[in-house]
């Protein structure tokens, strides 16, 4: 799943001199999820920083903290909420703050903030799973707008209010028997590549 | 062969990657290298059918990752896999495999022929950069009826048996060669139609440290094809 979130990143002509890349993480899987896809967007000579409040004490997201820290990727100590300070820096957001397993998570500090001033950016954001804030199944009232989304094996029903530029699958890699027994079928994946564009 | 396992040392204690990680990457790197080079129409046989022989350390389970990924990829691959590690890790990669109906051979095909006919595509999977000394049984009858059997080969990192600096010129024979992480000293003996570059997870602070001079990977792809 790591693997294919970056692969969703577009090449696209970036505005910036230099591709620099806001990568927010929640405390839970979807942070994790942004670690590793911050990694992989350095690997692609991008410029990623990572704003990463709440660290999950879980070995393996510890790990990919480090690995991100031993490949010189920054980690802010504090996300401005003057909006035009991030549009100015970055390129582009990736919201990997809250997933599919998040209940009240978006109720509760630093989430809330993080999301009230993600709201207002004016630089694309690009969500893993779900909007960050957003319902799972209904969607949202007021919440971030997302430019692009990568739903993660399969998309939720949230997907459905998505209103963004590109809609990305990310669910190569779901064994056969799992696809089937979810009734999921998956769009047919080009060539090697693990996401697909609905 | 030291800075190979040096690189990979330091991956592991410093960078605190885990083998799985890196382990499915090199796996899917296999994957992609082969699907680039033998596509399933490209196949002599009905079905892309292809053999992974998976030898008893770590080359074996990027075998196992690699077939996995082949199966996605639409090819169909037949393990044979007669040494196993009793690590969670491997069994791991093979329930995954099993679970994807990849079948598991229980003997290993006793000719070249039968291999030739069945399988229009055989991944060497059996030893990698940390080979050293005799070939033990059963790999050493495997690699003689694989150096006898006609159908393309592609081998994982080093062509099995062969010595990880010099090379084996009455070995193995392979057409192709994914070289992992960076090419070993070994590839400059390989003769095969396609060399790929995969692995693609060293940062540059890495690559910088042991000289690597690695040519830049295309895009976003995890392959590099070399020659």
């Amino acid at each position: 799943v790591p693997i294919s979130s970056r692969q969703a990143f577009p090449l696209p002509s970036l505005p910036r001199k230099q591709p620099t890349v806001l990568v927010v993480c929640g405390p839970a899987q979807n942070g994790a999820i942004g670690l590793v896809c911050a990694r992989h967007l350095r690997i692609f000579d991008y410029e990623p920083t990572i704003f990463y409040p709440k660290r999950s004490p879980d070995p393996l997201y510890r790990d990919f903290t480090t690995q991100c820290e031993k490949m010189d990727i920054p980690f802010l100590s504090y996300l401005p909420t003057e909006v035009q300070l991030i549009n100015d820096a970055y390129n582009a957001v990736v919201d990997a703050v809250l997933g599919a397993e998040a209940e009240a998570g978006e109720g509760r500090e630093p989430c809330a903030t993080i999301l009230a001033t993600l709201k207002h950016v004016r630089i694309p954001i690009v969500s893993l799973d779900v909007p960050s804030g957003w319902d799972v199944e209904a969607g949202s009232s007021g919440g971030i707008s997302p430019d692009v989304l990568v739903s993660l094996s399969a998309p939720k029903r949230c997907a459905r209010r998505f209103l963004g530029r590109q809609h990305f699958v990310a669910g190569r890699f779901l064994p056969y028997d799992v696809q089937k027994k979810f009734e999921l079928n998956p769009p047919e994946y080009p060539g090697t590549e693990c996401v697909v564009a609905l | 062969q030291e800075e190979a396992q040096a690189i990979d040392q330091e991956l592991f204690t410093e960078y605190k990657f885990s083998v799985d990680q890196l382990m499915e990457l090199a796996g899917l790197s296999c994957a992609t290298a082969i699907a680039k080079a033998y596509p399933p129409s490209s196949f002599t046989t009905s079905q892309p059918t292809v053999l992974v022989v998976c030898g008893p350390g770590n080359n074996g389970g990027d075998g196992l990752v690699c077939a996995r990924h082949l199966k996605m990829f639409g090819y169909e691959p037949t393990v044979y896999y007669p040494k196993r590690p009793s690590k969670p890790l491997f069994e791991g990669l093979t329930t995954q495999c099993q679970k994807m109906d990849i079948p598991f051979l229980p003997e290993f095909p006793a000719e070249a022929a039968f291999i030739d006919e069945l399988y229009g595509l055989v991944v060497d999977a059996i030893f990698g950069f940390s080979f050293k000394g005799a070939v033990r049984e059963p790999f050493g009858s495997i690699l003689s009826t694989l150096e006898r059997i006609t159908a393309p080969i592609a081998s994982i990192d080093i062509p099995s048996g062969w010595d990880v600096e010099k090379g084996k010129a009455d070995g193995l024979q392979p057409d192709m060669l994914i070289s992992l992480t960076a090419p070993k000293k070994a590839a400059m003996h390989f003769t095969g139609r396609y060399h790929f570059l995969g692995g693609r997870f060293v940062p540059a602070a890495l690559q910088q440290k042991y000289a690597l001079n690695l040519p830049p990977y295309p895009d976003t792809d995890c392959v590099l094809q070399l020659t």
